[in-house]
């Protein structure tokens, strides 16, 4: 147990947790983080290994209730057509994401003014766009400049794009016919060698861990170096509360051992980056006497305006071989070609859409994510025509914030050290019914362009809450925001939130990026304004 | 009674024989592919429930007598009442067949290859001219100021244009020595 108080304290050694906690610590600051996971090596990932399909499904599965390993806790997510993916860790759930690493855009942060639904945000593209830069050089992102889907942008990707496979270079030709957008997806995925760390080799297995490291994940590429500038990473530290004193500052969290046992460690100042679901269920937890509804929950907005961007995948099946059981998932184009608004389709805003591999044989054996299954003597046809023969568009849609879709706590379900678990409520909007509906369509007219025969749908996938943004939204007015535009809670002057729980809106693109591009602008923030930073004597 | 045990998990002898009949009746031998009865012997059965001992419950729940003989009836009320017992069910038999190396070879799926990343050369789809394509359609993004789709003077209109005006590498501009 510390008995001086470290200068911060973050909460979680994921994505946005590592990014601060290299920078803080760079700066000079002592920075002690709590993680309820531990370490992976490298070694630890099955994707090398024979039962890589079957583990996938268990040890290495995205969700964890599935997995239901002792550092994970449950979430009560009965009311809702989508679960809620992530992973306890260091590098946090980075260690099981795709990769893929598109920014938001610039109509994303002007939602309401531009298609008067949801919120603007309380800054812009242009203001964010120097820690995009930053983050994509410290976290080593391949890609191919010029995306005309994007503002023009003198500085280029840290590195060359990875390679499409046949599967996108059949359906960029497809795009040049239509006349539709598709570009090269950017990958937090090395092409080259980088920083140390070796390179992509196509093994498809980066949603069960990355076993050349080719995957950008902050236990590579953030906590050795903020540990060597000082940093202390606790593992196995499951946390219960944030504790504050009368003055209504942070002061530490309380925490729990592997072996049950409680231990308090102090804190300046506390940055929660537990995700959009840890965050707000420990804010929550750390209700007391003098915040009867949660921590930072004057605006009564902890835990509400949930997103997860409902996902769609439309599969088109080839004649030809495409060896699709191979290449980076984090994906191999993108298309962005009707991701603004235009309303004359019946919804606002829009989706990005992610071309991805296919699998192995067990993936193509098992019922497809459309349902479809074929036992007895076509069997074999089946699994031949997908296996390797395979294309998946992933349609992801923007989820505008509602304040019904919400993380609460369980009165009935805790986790292995008897804390209340996280409970979600969550519908998809009609609006982004219509909009599914319609990508839906038109991905299938880009398959079939493509020269696919069939095309297999699944409508909204439920295993496919990778995207948790949105319960502790930013804003300038306390009475309708949790946060400031620096990530400070406006309740709590020493206490900050740098997870996706801070987004105002959800955009339609995968967040991590926009994520760390924030959670780095908001440690440059308390890099600049350390001397004016309210303490606890 | 003669007992299997494949991996930590004994499967006797009753349960041995229906999940052969049930291999039989879901993957049989076919198309130039051998049955699953003939290929998920006990060394198969050891290695799906060694990497997912979890199987083993609902998996020989899945066998169990009181289902009867008929594969099909079986199958049905797996489906109707026991979901997740037939999914294990699925997932042992497909999971011990699909890591067999005879039928890997037979469906020409050689694993998770590692294959090399050759970033510095030049892409086909550079080559084909279909980036081009792509930029000279002209801006996507949808400029806040305006509302409406960007309009950017002076950008380029071939993927060549921005490179070699600029003196970069098609490649990207840093040569990945540098993550700081």
């Amino acid at each position: 147990m510390a008995t001086e108080p470290a200068d911060v304290l973050i909460i979680g050694a994921g994505a946005s947790g590592g990014v601060v906690a290299r920078r803080l610590a760079e700066a000079g600051f002592s920075v002690v983080c709590l993680e309820q996971g531990d370490w992976h090596d490298k070694g630890d990932y099955r994707g090398i290994h024979l039962d890589w399909e079957l583990t996938a499904r268990k040890q290495w599965a995205t969700s964890p209730n599935i997995r239901g390993l002792p550092e994970d806790y449950p979430i009560v997510e009965t009311d809702s057509p989508v679960s809620p993916l992530m992973f306890s860790g260091v590098g946090g759930s980075m260690l099981i994401f795709a990769g893929a690493w598109p920014r938001m855009l610039p109509s994303d942060f002007r939602v309401r003014s531009l298609d008067g639904v949801a919120d603007d945000w309380p800054l812009t593209y242009d203001e964010l766009l120097p820690y995009f830069r930053q983050t994509d050089r410290d976290f080593g992102v391949s890609g191919l400049a010029g995306d005309p889907a994007y503002p023009p942008d003198p500085e280029d990707p840290p590195l060359p794009p990875l390679p499409i496979g046949a599967a996108g270079l059949k359906v960029a030709r497809a795009h040049t016919k239509l006349g539709w957008h598709w570009w090269p997806e950017f990958n937090s995925i090395l092409s080259a060698p980088y920083d140390g760390r070796r390179p992509c080799v196509q093994r498809s297995t980066c949603q069960s861990g990355c076993n050349e490291g080719a995957k950008a994940s902050t236990d590579l590429t953030h906590w050795p170096k903020a540990i060597a500038h000082g940093a202390r990473l606790v593992t196995g530290a499951r946390v219960r509360r944030i504790d504050t004193n009368a003055k209504g500052l942070a002061t530490g969290a309380t925490w729990i051992d592997r072996d049950g046992k409680e231990h308090l460690e102090p804190a300046k100042v506390v940055v929660l980056a537990s995700n959009a679901i840890g965050t707000p269920r420990l804010l929550l937890l750390s209700a007391d006497d003098r915040h009867p509804d949660g921590l930072a929950n004057s605006s009564g907005l902890v835990g509400k305006r949930l997103m997860m961007h409902p996902f769609a995948n439309v599969a088109g099946l080839f004649d030809e071989p495409l060896m699709s059981w191979q290449g980076q998932f984090g994906d191999l184009i993108e298309s962005l070609e009707f991701y603004e608004t235009d309303e004359r389709r019946g919804f606002v805003r829009g989706a990005r859409w992610g071309l991805a591999p296919t699998g192995g044989p067990i993936n193509a054996a098992l019922p497809s994510r459309a349902g479809t299954q074929v036992w007895g003597p076509d069997h074999h046809l089946h699994v031949r025509s997908h296996l390797g023969h395979g294309a998946n568009w992933g349609l992801f849609a923007e989820d505008l914030p509602d304040e019904a879709n919400r993380v609460m706590l369980s009165d009935s379900v805790t986790d292995t050290s008897g804390i209340a678990a996280p409970e979600i409520h969550y519908a998809m909007g009609e609006n982004a019914r219509k909009m599914l509906d319609f990508h839906i369509e038109r991905a299938t007219e880009s398959l079939l362009e493509a020269g696919a025969h069939s095309i297999e749908v699944d409508r909204l996938m439920r295993y496919s809450g990778w995207h948790l943004l949105g319960t502790a939204r930013m804003g300038d007015d306390p009475a309708t925001s949790v946060l400031d535009r620096w990530n400070r809670t406006h309740d709590v002057p020493n206490l900050y939130v740098v997870d996706g729980s801070s987004f105002v809106t959800s955009s339609g693109v995968n967040p991590t990026s926009t994520i760390v591009a924030l959670a780095l602008r908001a440690a440059e923030h308390m890099v600049e304004t350390r001397f004016e930073q309210q303490v606890p004597v | 009674m003669t007992g299997h045990e494949p991996g930590a998990v004994t499967v006797d002898a009753a349960a041995r024989r229906t999940f052969g009949a049930i291999a039989e009746h879901l993957i049989p031998a076919a198309h130039g592919m051998p049955s699953a009865a003939d290929i998920v012997d006990d060394a198969r059965l050891g290695f799906v429930l060694s990497a997912r001992p979890d199987l083993a419950g609902p998996f020989l729940a899945a066998l169990r007598p009181e289902l009867g003989d008929d594969p099909d009836a079986r199958l049905a009320t797996l489906g109707r009442d026991e979901p997740s017992n037939l999914a294990a069910l699925q997932l042992v038999l497909v999971g011990g067949y699909y890591t067999d190396k005879r039928v890997r070879e037979l469906i020409g799926y050689p694993g998770q290859l590692a294959i090399e990343v050759r970033s510095w050369e030049i892409p086909p789809y550079l080559e084909e001219g279909l980036i081009d394509a792509v930029v000279a359609r002209g801006q996507v993004w949808r400029d806040p100021a305006t509302g409406n789709r960007a309009i950017s003077e002076g950008t380029p209109k071939t993927y060549a244009e921005r490179y070699w005006s600029t003196e970069r590498r098609p490649e990207g501009g840093h040569d990945g020595r540098d993550g700081s």
